[in-house]
C-alpha cells in the first residue's frame, strides 16, 4: 500500500518541477524592460517565450482595445472570403511600423478583427492608422469649359431659391434695400440666380473654396437627385480631407473629379515622409513600380500645367498641377497645415497598402495606465487576503488535516498558474478573480472527504480505515461536484470572449487541477504516516 | 458540527413562499431586461462610457452643462464618491450608429473647452457599438439556456429523472434570485453579472449533489413508504455541516474580492456572493422538498 503513494508523491514533486520550469518563461519576460522587448521584437526565440508566458492584460496594462468589422458588402464572393485575413495582415503591418510591443491582433468570428495596443494613449491617431481604408487613387480634375456648363446647370434647376446661408457669418455693410457688397456677402432677402455657385469660391482649375458654414447647406444641395443628374457620368464631386486656410480663415475644399482612376495606390512601392525643400511642408514621398511608373510617365507627359488630384479614401488630399513629366518618383503635400506625424501615419499606411474592404469600429476602448497598475494592486491583495482566510479557516476547522489541505491549495495554485502560462494566457482582472474563486472551490474536494472520514471516525472505525473509507465514499461526490462547475464554465469559454474566455479558462483547469490534488497528493500525505492513533482533523 | 435533526422538509411551504417570491422577483427582472428597461452594461445596449477625474471640484450639473453643448445633456452622469482619485465621475452615453470611434473625443473636448482651468485626466473609456449588444444578449441567453439543460442530463445520468428536474429547477431558481436582487438594487446588469450568474448556476450544485449523494445512500436502506419524507430530512441534516462549510470556503474567498477587488469587479463579488448564498438555501429548501413532494403525488419505487 504505502509503495503507492510514494509513487504518487514522486509523480507529484515530478509536476512541480514541471510547473516551475513552465513558469520560468513568464519569469524571464516580466523581467526584461520594454526597450528589451522592442529590440527582440523579431528573434523568433523571443517570440516563443513570449507565447509560452502569462501575459497581462489591457485592462491591468493600459492600453486601447479596438474592435473591427470588414464590411464585406461590396466585395464579389471570391474577394469576400480572404477579405478579413488580408485586412488582418495589412492592418498587422501597419501596427509594426507603428512602434508597439507587444500588440495582439487577431480575427475574431467570420468578419471581425480585434487589435489590442498596450500602453497607446492617442485613441485618435492609433484609431485612423488601423481603421483608414487607404484607397489611394489619382484623378484629373475637370477641364474648366465642362466646368461651367455643370455649375450653370446645377444653378437652374435648382432654380432662384432663398439664401439660405448661415447667420454667423460677419455681414458686410447692406444698404437699405438689403443688398449688400462685397464678392462672397449674400442678401438674406433677395432670392440668388446662382444657388448653387454662388456658395463656391474659384479657387483654381476645377477646384473652389466653400465657407465652413456653407458646407451644409452645398451637401444638401448635392444630395438632391435633380442636381446629381446635372454632373456628367463620368464626374464626381469630392471634398478635401482637410480644410484649407485662406487669410486666416479654414475653408473647405470642393473638388470636380473626372471619376477615372488614372492611378491607383497598387503600383505604390515606397513611401516615406519628408519635408519640402522650399515650403518646409511635410510631404510624402513615394516611387511606383515599373508598370505605375510607365502610366504615371504618360499621364503626367499629357497633362502639363493640369491639376492631378491626389485621393486618398474618397477625399482629395491636394491637387498639384503637373510641372512636367514625372515617371516613378511622386510626392504628396498635406493640405491645411499637415503635421510631420500625420505625414508619418500616411506613409505607413501607404507602404502597408490598403485594405481589401473598409472596416468598421463597432467596439472600443482605452484603459489609462494608472487604472492598469491599481487593478494589478487590488488583484495582488484580494489574492493574499483570500487565500489566507481560507488557510486560517481551514487549519482552524479541520486542524492538522486542513494544513495539509491548505498545502494542497497552495499546490493547486502553482499547478494552475503554470498551466495558465503554457497556454499563454491573458490575465485580466476576472481572470485573477478566477483564479482566487478557483482556490476557495478548490478546498471543497478536501471539506467533503475530511467530512467524510470525521463520520466514519464517529461510527468507530479505526484511524486508517477511516481515511480510506473516507476517500473512498467521497470520491464520486467530489468528481460529480466538480463536473457541474464544470460544465458552466465550458459553456463560459465557449460563448465567451476576452476577459470572459480567460475566467472560464481559469475556472474550469483550477478545478480539474484541484480534483487531482484533492484525490491524490492529500491522500498520499496522508499515507506518509505508518500508523495513526489518532488523527487531527 | 453537532448532530441536528432540524425538520427541513416539514417547513416546505414557508419555503416554497420565498423561493416562490424570489423567483417573481427574478422573472420581473428578466422581463424588464428584454424590454430593455433594466440598466444594462454597455456590452449589453451600446454606448459610451468614460470615466476619469477631475484636478478641481466639479457639480454634476455644471458637468451635464458641459455634455448639453454637444446635445449629450441627457447622458448619465454619476460621480464616485470616496474614489481614491477625488473628483471621479463616470459619464455614460447611449449609442448613436454614426458616431462610433469618435464619441469619447467629442466628450472630452466639449469638457476641455467648458472647464479650461481644470483638467480632466481620463482613466478610461469603452465604445460599443448597437449591434454588438444584440448579439451579445442573445448569447447570454444560450448560455444559461446550455447550462441548464447540461446540468440536467447529468444530473438525470448520476442520479435520476426527478433529482435532475428538481436539481434543474433549484439552478434557475438561483440564477433568477440573484438576477432579481441585482434587479432591485438597480445594479448594472454587465457581461461580469452574467459571467457571475453562470458560474453559480454551476456551482450551486455542489451543495445540491452532495445532498442527492447521502439522500441516494440512505434510500438504498430505507424501502417503506412512509419513511421517505423523514429519510431525506435525516439525509439533509447529516450533511449540513459539508454542505455549509464547502460554501463558506468560497463565500470566504468572494467576500475578499467584494471588499478588496476595486470598482471593476465589485458586482460580479456582490453577484456570486449572493448566489452562494441562495445556492446553499435551494439546496436544502428547494430540491430536496421538490423531490418529496414529487414523491408524495406519485410515489415510485426507489432502487
Amino acid at each position: 500500500m504505502r509503495r503507492r503513494y510514494m509513487w504518487m508523491l514522486v509523480v507529484t514533486g515530478v509536476f512541480v518541477i514541471g510547473a516551475l520550469v513552465s513558469l520560468y518563461p513568464t519569469f524571464k519576460v516580466w523581467t526584461m524592460t520594454a526597450q528589451e522587448k522592442l529590440a527582440k521584437i523579431d528573434d523568433p526565440d523571443y517570440i516563443n517565450t513570449e507565447r509560452k508566458s502569462i501575459k497581462l492584460g489591457l485592462d491591468l496594462r493600459g492600453g486601447m482595445h479596438v474592435v473591427l468589422e470588414v464590411d464585406k458588402s461590396k466585395l464579389t464572393p471570391d474577394e469576400a472570403s480572404d477579405a478579413v485575413d488580408r485586412a488582418l495582415e495589412i492592418i498587422r503591418n501597419r501596427v509594426d511600423k507603428f512602434g508597439v510591443a507587444e500588440p495582439l491582433i487577431q480575427k475574431q468570428g467570420k468578419d471581425r478583427i480585434v487589435v489590442e495596443l498596450p500602453g497607446i494613449s492617442d485613441r485618435a491617431r492609433a484609431t485612423s492608422l488601423i481603421g483608414q481604408t487607404a484607397q489611394l487613387e489619382f484623378k484629373l480634375l475637370e477641364n474648366p469649359d465642362n466646368l461651367k456648363n455643370i455649375l450653370n446647370q446645377i444653378d437652374r434647376t435648382l432654380g432662384p431659391q432663398k439664401d439660405t446661408t448661415a447667420k454667423e457669418k460677419p455681414k458686410p455693410v447692406t444698404d437699405l434695400f438689403g443688398k449688400s457688397t462685397g464678392d462672397t456677402a449674400k442678401t438674406e432677402e433677395e432670392p440668388t440666380e446662382k444657388p448653387f455657385s454662388s456658395l463656391l469660391q474659384t479657387a483654381g482649375n476645377g477646384y473652389f473654396f466653400v465657407q465652413p458654414e456653407d458646407v451644409p447647406q452645398v451637401r444638401r444641395f448635392l444630395e438632391k437627385p435633380e442636381v446629381q443628374e446635372q454632373i456628367t457620368p463620368d464626374v464626381e464631386i469630392l471634398w478635401s480631407s482637410k480644410n484649407e486656410t485662406s487669410e486666416g480663415r479654414p475653408l473647405a475644399g470642393l473638388y470636380l473629379v473626372k471619376k477615372q482612376v488614372e492611378l491607383s495606390g497598387k503600383f505604390l512601392t515606397f513611401a516615406r515622409e519628408n519635408r519640402d525643400p522650399q515650403t518646409g511642408a511635410p510631404t510624402v514621398d513615394f516611387e511606383l513600380n515599373r508598370d505605375g511608373g510607365r502610366i504615371f510617365g504618360r499621364l503626367t507627359g499629357a497633362n502639363i500645367q493640369k491639376p492631378l488630384a491626389i485621393v486618398l479614401d474618397q477625399k482629395v488630399v491636394s491637387a498639384p498641377i503637373i510641372q512636367g513629366q514625372i515617371s516613378n518618383r511622386g510626392q504628396i503635400t498635406l493640405g491645411g497645415g499637415g503635421t510631420m506625424e500625420e505625414a508619418h501615419d500616411l506613409a505607413i499606411i501607404l507602404r502597408a497598402g490598403a485594405l481589401p474592404a473598409p472596416v468598421k469600429i463597432i467596439e472600443s476602448s482605452l484603459i489609462g495606465p494608472s487604472l492598469g497598475a491599481d487593478s494589478i494592486e487590488k488583484g495582488k491583495i484580494s489574492g493574499l487576503i483570500g487565500i489566507g482566510l481560507v488557510i486560517l479557516f481551514m487549519s482552524f476547522y479541520y486542524r492538522l488535516s486542513g494544513v495539509i489541505a491548505s498545502f494542497g491549495m497552495l499546490l493547486n495554485f502553482v499547478f494552475l498558474v503554470a498551466i495558465l502560462a503554457s497556454l499563454g494566457l491573458t490575465l485580466t482582472l476576472p481572470g485573477i478573480a478566477g483564479i482566487i474563486l478557483t482556490m476557495g472551490m478548490s478546498v471543497d474536494s478536501n471539506v467533503l472527504i475530511f467530512e467524510r472520514i470525521r463520520e466514519e471516525m464517529r461510527s468507530g472505525k479505526t484511524v486508517r480505515a477511516s481515511i480510506e473509507a473516507g476517500y473512498k465514499r467521497a470520491l464520486w461526490t467530489v468528481i460529480d461536484s466538480h463536473v457541474t462547475t464544470l460544465i458552466t464554465a465550458i459553456i463560459l469559454f465557449i460563448f465567451g470572449t476576452g476577459p470572459v474566455k480567460g475566467f472560464a479558462v481559469s475556472l474550469s483547469w483550477g478545478i480539474t487541477i484541484s480534483l487531482f490534488t484533492a484525490v491524490v497528493v492529500t491522500r498520499a500525505i496522508f499515507e506518509i504516516r505508518k500508523e495513526y492513533k489518532t488523527l487531527s482533523i | 458540527m453537532p448532530k441536528t435533526n432540524i425538520n427541513f422538509i416539514g417547513q416546505r411551504k414557508y419555503a416554497f413562499l420565498i423561493s416562490g417570491i424570489l423567483s417573481v422577483i427574478g422573472i420581473v427582472a428578466f422581463v424588464s431586461i428584454m424590454i430593455g428597461k433594466a440598466n444594462m452594461g454597455l456590452d449589453f445596449s451600446g454606448g459610451t462610457m468614460i470615466q476619469g477625474n477631475f484636478e478641481k471640484p466639479v457639480t454634476v450639473a455644471e458637468l451635464r452643462g458641459a455634455l448639453a453643448t454637444l446635445g449629450k445633456g441627457d447622458a448619465e452622469i454619476q460621480e464616485l464618491v470616496g474614489h481614491i482619485k477625488p473628483n471621479s465621475f463616470i459619464i455614460r452615453v447611449k449609442a448613436t450608429l454614426t458616431e462610433l470611434g469618435k464619441v469619447d473625443t467629442l466628450l472630452l473636448n466639449a469638457i476641455a473647452k467648458a472647464f479650461p482651468d481644470n483638467p480632466f485626466l481620463l482613466d478610461s473609456s469603452h465604445e460599443v457599438g448597437p449591434a454588438v449588444g444584440k448579439l451579445l444578449r442573445k448569447q447570454a441567453q444560450l448560455a444559461v439556456l446550455y447550462s441548464l439543460f447540461g446540468i440536467l442530463i447529468y444530473i438525470w445520468i448520476r442520479f435520476d429523472f426527478r433529482f435532475a428536474v428538481a436539481a434543474t429547477i433549484a439552478t434557475f431558481h438561483d440564477v433568477l434570485a440573484v438576477l432579481g436582487i441585482m434587479f432591485l438594487m438597480q445594479k448594472e446588469i454587465t457581461l461580469l453579472v452574467i459571467t457571475a450568474l453562470l458560474t453559480l448556476a454551476g456551482y450551486s450544485l455542489t451543495d445540491t449533489v452532495v445532498v442527492y449523494d447521502r439522500i441516494r445512500e440512505n434510500l438504498k436502506m430505507f424501502r417503506k413508504k412512509g419513511d421517505f419524507e423523514a429519510t431525506i430530512n435525516a439525509s439533509v441534516n447529516e450533511v449540513l455541516s459539508r454542505t455549509v462549510v464547502v460554501s463558506l470556503t468560497v463565500f470566504i474567498t468572494v467576500l475578499v474580492i467584494f471588499l478588496f477587488g476595486g470598482n471593476v469587479v465589485r458586482d460580479f463579488a456582490l453577484a456570486m456572493m449572493m448566489g452562494v448564498a441562495v445556492g446553499t438555501y435551494s439546496s436544502i429548501f428547494v430540491a430536496s422538498p421538490i423531490i418529496v413532494e414529487w414523491e408524495n403525488r406519485s410515489p415510485k419505487r426507489f432502487k
